[in-house]
Order: C-alpha cells, then structure tokens, then sequence
C-alpha cells in the first residue's frame, strides 16, 4: 500500500531508556524474552485531520464501518480513502449493492480534487452487485466479492451500501444467515490483506441491537446536526481497536477537497510553556507603549474592548503595520468587514497594509461565512501563520466570530476561544483581539462574554463626556506578564491612527464611569481647542 | 461522437473486410462494451441506458425504432433489417446506436472517464488520441 504509514519504531533514546542505567546485555536479554509485538500499519485515509483524530490513520487488514444518515458524507469520505491507497497493485474495489447507480457516483464524485480519473478502472475499480444481490442470495453475493478480490489483489474493499444488502438479506432469510455472511466475508478480506470498509445509512439506535457494530474493529460515525437554521456535519470515531483515537464529535466540512475534518482539540496537542524572557513588542502607538510598561510581551493575548467608533480596528491595524515595520509577518481574522474596506480605512491612517499583503508577509483573512466552527477558524488562521510566518495575529472582532459560528458552536464560544488563543499564543504568537462593548454610564465593563480570564493583557477604550463634548479615553486594566500605567489617558483618531494625548487628567473623578465631574479648575473654553481634528471644524 | 463510433466499429471489423460489407447482424462494439459497462451499472443499468440510446437512435435512423433491448442488455430484432437493408445503410444504425451510447455516457460522467472505460476495452483509441469532447451531449 504507497500511502500506508508504518508505525514509527521507537528508538530506546527517544523512548528514555538511554537514560536509564540498564547494562547492555541485561536489556538485549530482556529483549530476548520478549518477543516483538504484532506492528499494525496504518493506511492514511487521505482526509485532512482525519488520521490525527484516529490515532495515526486506518489499521490495516480492519473491517470498518462507515455509518450515518443521507448527505452527511460517507460515500464522498470512502472515495476519498479509496483514492489515497489504492495502487494497480493493490486496486481498491468498490462495490456497490442496491445503492446509488455507480455512474451518478462517478458523475458527481468526479467533481472532487481528489478523484484521479487516471486511477478509475485499474487502481480504483467499480463493480455492481446489485444484480446478483437481487436475484440470487448472499452466498452468491459473497462468491462474487471473493472471485473479484482475489483476482484484483485488492488493498482496500467497500461495501456500499452493506445496509441495503443486510436489510434485504435478512427479510429473504433471516438474521443468522446475514451474520454468517458477515462472519464469513470478514473472515475472507482479512486473510486477504484487504481493509474494508462497509457504508450504511444506519441511525444511531441500531448501534445497540445489530451485531454487525460488535463485530466490526473501526466505527465511522457521521451526522449531521441541526441547530436552527444551521446544519453542521459531524464525525465521530465510535470504536477503532488498537487505537487511541481523539474522543468526541468532530466537524466536517465538504469543499471541492472532499472532506475535511477539524479535531475538537486541534491546538491542544504539544502546548509549550511560555520563555521566561519574552520581548516587548510596539503596538505603533508609542504613549500607549509605555502604559504597556514597554509594549505588549511577545506570546501575550491582548484584548481591545470598547463601544463601537472608538477606533478599535485602527489600533489593531497599527499594531500590525509596526509589526510588519519590524520585520515580523502579521494575520488578520477580519469578520465584520471586507478586507478591501479594511485595507483602505488602514490606509488613510497611512497604513501600507496591501503591500504587505502582496509582499507576503500579511494575511487578511476574510471569514464571514455563517455556519463556521472554531476550529475551522483556528485552522484556517494556523494555515495562515505557517504561510507566513506570522508573529502577530489581529482578531477583528470577537463578536463578529461569534456571530460567523454556527449556533450550535455558539454555546461553546468561551472554551473554544480558550482552546484556540492557548494554541496560538503557546505557537508563541502575540495575538490582538478586539471586542465591542457598550459603555453604561454607570460602570467600566470589560466585556459581556467575561472572557478576560481567557487574555493576558486588557485594554479598555470608552467614551468620555468632558466639557459638553464626547471624548474618548483609554487605560490599561490588566497585564499578567508585568507592571503597567494605571493612567486614563484621553486619545484622538487622527491620519496617524489612534494618537494619545494630553497626560492623565488630575482635574476630573470619575472618568472611568463615563460622566466624571470636576474637581480642578476650568479652563477658559475660548482656551479649550477641541482635541479631535473632526471635531474642530 | 460519430467519428469515434466509426472509428470503434472499424477496430471490431475483421481487417480484409470493410465495415460497409461486414455481413453481420450483430451490433458488435455495442456488445463488447455491455459487460464491462453492465460490471460497472448492473445489467438493469446498461439496458436502461442502451434504451434511451436507441430511442435518440431512432430519431435519426428510422428502421432502429423496431430494435429492442433484452433484459440483459443484448438486442433484439436486428436479422429482419439486416437482411433487408444495404451494408452501408445497416452500418448507418451501428454507427448512430453506438454514437448515442457514447454521447450518454460522456454526458454522465464526462469525457476523461468516458475515455478511459473505452480505452480500457480498445487501447488503440488512446494512442490515436481520440478526443470524446468536453462534456456536451450532441
């Protein structure tokens, strides 16, 4: 098989040992008396983020079942491992009984990248059953399968649909007689050397009753959950023997690739603990720089909350564009804005963003599409930073993910938020997010999702009512990696972006409720020249 | 697809012989294609679709509407018109048959693969570089 996996072999340094103090010959004769253990290969199924969840991929010479409701993606996935191994060699032979007519198979799975026009009839081979399925029985059924996979050689077999099959099976003859045929045919493709793969429209509640499921080593299970309007495909491993597969319902989704499956602990896996000396990094905006204690510590999470027009999205641009000043590649998640109108608002801050993006050293990543998970959004922003090599990563805006999720995932938003900032910042990238926030009048809120365990640092921008005008202020609420100004500090948004201004004001209390009263003297208005250059006219 | 048909037909037909004068009545590349192609959709599957291939056949060559298709694919009724008729007139109804037959399948799973069946049976045709089009029923 070209594209199984052998089982990596352990090398006594990489498993410890060396470290162990164990005479040589004492451990060769350890070795002696224990005889080496059965090495289950693994066949790749060709499905990016599936051999992960698996625990390596497919274990050779297994009977699995494929199982799920209509439309979830089980053909479509079993062409797509039949495609990735299958050799002239060892062909992979796809039958197919009382189920979708091969040509409308071929017409529509053709459409898939992964269909290889050049493999169908030698490596790939297609074979009806259903003529001998209806009118003759299940040892003729079986007498066939066996003559064609002898004669191919074949690596990999499938079934499709194996349901259909057993179902009229057993109103012909009966139950015990489907599970000899099963028995029998198991027992056949595993001394044949072929992994197989039996596809079925089974509901889960046949899980407990038919046989079948405890006879086979690997389950499949694909569903498709609705919320809503929303309707998500899933995919969970219900059983794989020998294998220690990534546990939980897993989302799927069908692009011209084929399938695609984004583990529920994507980012989990190899989490490094931060370097005790981490680099302070510039947000562009020097005043705010040294609030910072110096800059926002590589590796840290920076939340941006505040009401909507207080220039969240520039700061975030800024913050970028000095990275890319540095020498240090950016991504940015855009979900409420296009990236065009983006990349001009940037631009009149002076912010060069699109040659940076056609340099190659910035991604904007437009994600709007409803009906996302986290984890597409986290593969598709760590594809992003490998691409580029990014040091820095713009999430505009929190709540414009949330809203791009679909409902169902909704739920799960603070955890998955947790699960993915965690990766990416342990990936040692320094992450800005902004959240909306509505300013009360009352308080200082952070944010509604209560999410400022998830962030290392958090600066909060709100509006300020000072001397009949709406002003805006920002302070620095919290920094885990350090000390940090305890200022409020009054900002404008001028042609260089987010500018800060004015030193804190010792002549107002309360600024941060919004509607703070004086306390020193007032200065003569005439004096008083409007900060804000929009403001002036 | 006319031209490949003939060009299969002409593949099928003994060298010394020409496939005006070939004094058969059996539709021969229809046949060789109906067990690989009923290994692929079943033989229910390859009657429904040589079916709906003599129907558009008949449109266009009168005397292939008293043809019938078998349940197992094979044809019915040729010996009457093939006494009948010329060579070339009775190689006419082979050639539009087939053209249709393959015009079908291009239009279901396209040229590439539709090539590739083909090739699989006759592999002169791909070294004659034989194009089935790009996709479009005619």
């Amino acid at each position: 098989m070209k594209k199984s996996k052998r089982t990596a072999k352990v090398s006594p340094s990489k498993a410890g040992l060396s470290r162990i103090v164990l005479p040589r010959l004492a451990l060769a004769k350890k070795n002696a008396s224990h005889p080496a253990k059965v090495r289950i290969h693994q066949l790749s199924t060709g499905v990016r983020g599936l051999d992960d969840i698996l625990g390596g991929g497919i274990p050779e010479f297994s009977l699995n079942v494929l199982a799920g409701p209509p439309g979830c993606g089980k053909t479509t996935l079993v062409h797509q491992i039949a495609f990735a191994n299958a050799t002239p060699k060892k062909p992979a032979l796809y039958f197919t009984v009382l189920g979708e007519p091969i040509l409308k198979m071929m017409r529509y799975q053709q459409q898939f990248s992964f269909f290889d026009e050049a493999k169908v009839g030698k490596a790939v081979r297609f074979i009806n059953l259903s003529d001998v399925a209806l009118e003759k029985d299940l040892a003729a059924v079986l007498e066939e399968i066996i003559a064609q996979v002898t004669a191919a050689n074949a690596g990999v077999v499938v079934l499709d649909s194996f349901r259909t099959l057993a179902r009229k099976a057993i109103s012909d003859v009966g139950e015990v007689e489907v599970q000899s045929f099963l028995h029998r045919l198991a027992q056949f493709l595993t001394s044949c050397e072929a992994t197989t793969f039996l596809v079925g429209e089974y509901v889960e509640d046949e899980v407990r009753d038919n046989s079948l499921f405890t006879m086979v080593d690997g389950i499949l299970w694909l569903s498709q959950v609705t919320e809503r309007n929303s309707v998500v495909r899933k995919l969970q491993i219900m059983k794989l023997r020998g294998q220690a597969t990534v546990p939980g319902l897993h989302t799927v989704r069908i692009t011209h690739d084929g399938l695609q499956v984004f583990s529920r602990t994507l980012g989990l896996m190899g989490d490094k603990p931060k370097p005790a000396r981490r680099q302070r990094l510039s947000t562009g905006i020097p005043d705010l720089d040294k609030m910072l204690g110096g800059g926002i510590l590589q590796g840290d999470s920076v939340l941006v909350a505040g009401p909507s027009g207080t220039g969240k999205s520039a700061l975030a641009s800024q913050f970028i564009a000095e990275g890319l000043r540095r020498g240090e590649p950016g991504i940015m998640a855009i979900f409420e804005e296009r990236p065009e109108g983006y990349a001009q608002r940037a631009d009149s801050f002076g912010l060069d963003l699109k040659s940076a993006e056609n340099k190659g050293t910035l991604e904007l990543l437009y994600m709007r599409p409803l009906d996302l998970s986290v984890d597409e959004t986290m593969q598709a922003i760590l594809d992003a930073i490998k691409r580029v090599g990014a040091k820095r990563l713009v999430i505009d805006s929190l709540v414009g993910f949330e809203m791009a999720l679909a409902p169902g995932f909704r739920t799960d938003f603070r955890e998955s938020l947790y699960r993915m900032i965690g990766a990416l910042t342990g990936a040692g990238i320094t992450i800005l997010s902004t959240v909306e926030v509505e300013d009360n009048f009352t308080s200082l809120q952070f944010s509604h999702y209560a999410i400022s365990f998830l962030t290392d640092d958090i600066i909060r921008l709100r509006y300020v009512e000072i001397d009949g005008q709406l002003r805006k202020t920002m302070v620095v609420i919290k920094m885990r990696g350090g000390n940090h100004s305890k200022d409020i500090r009054e900002y404008v948004i001028t042609a260089q972006g987010v500018v800060v201004i004015h030193p804190r004001r010792t002549d107002y209390a309360e600024l941060s409720t919004g509607i703070p009263h004086r306390t020193g003297p007032r200065k003569a208005q005439e004096n008083e020249a409007a900060p804000e250059p929009k403001a002036s006219k | 697809m006319r031209g490949i048909a003939e060009r299969l037909i002409d593949y099928e037909t003994p060298k010394k012989t020409s496939a005006a004068t070939a004094n058969t009545a059996n539709f021969q590349v229809t046949e060789r294609l109906r067990p690989h192609l009923a290994t692929l959709m079943g033989h229910g599957g390859f009657r429904a679709l040589l079916a709906r291939a003599l129907k558009l056949a008949g449109a266009e060559v009168s005397w292939l509407r008293a043809v019938q298709v078998n349940a197992d694919g094979t044809l019915e009724g040729l010996a009457a018109p093939h006494a009948r008729l010329t060579p070339a007139e009775f190689r006419e109804g082979r050639v539009v048959l087939l053209a249709q037959l393959l015009g079908l399948l291009v239009a279901f799973i396209g040229p590439a693969l539709t090539s590739r069946l083909v090739g699989e049976i006759w592999p002169q045709l791909a070294a004659d570089k034989v194009d089935f089009g790009n996709g479009d029923k005619k």
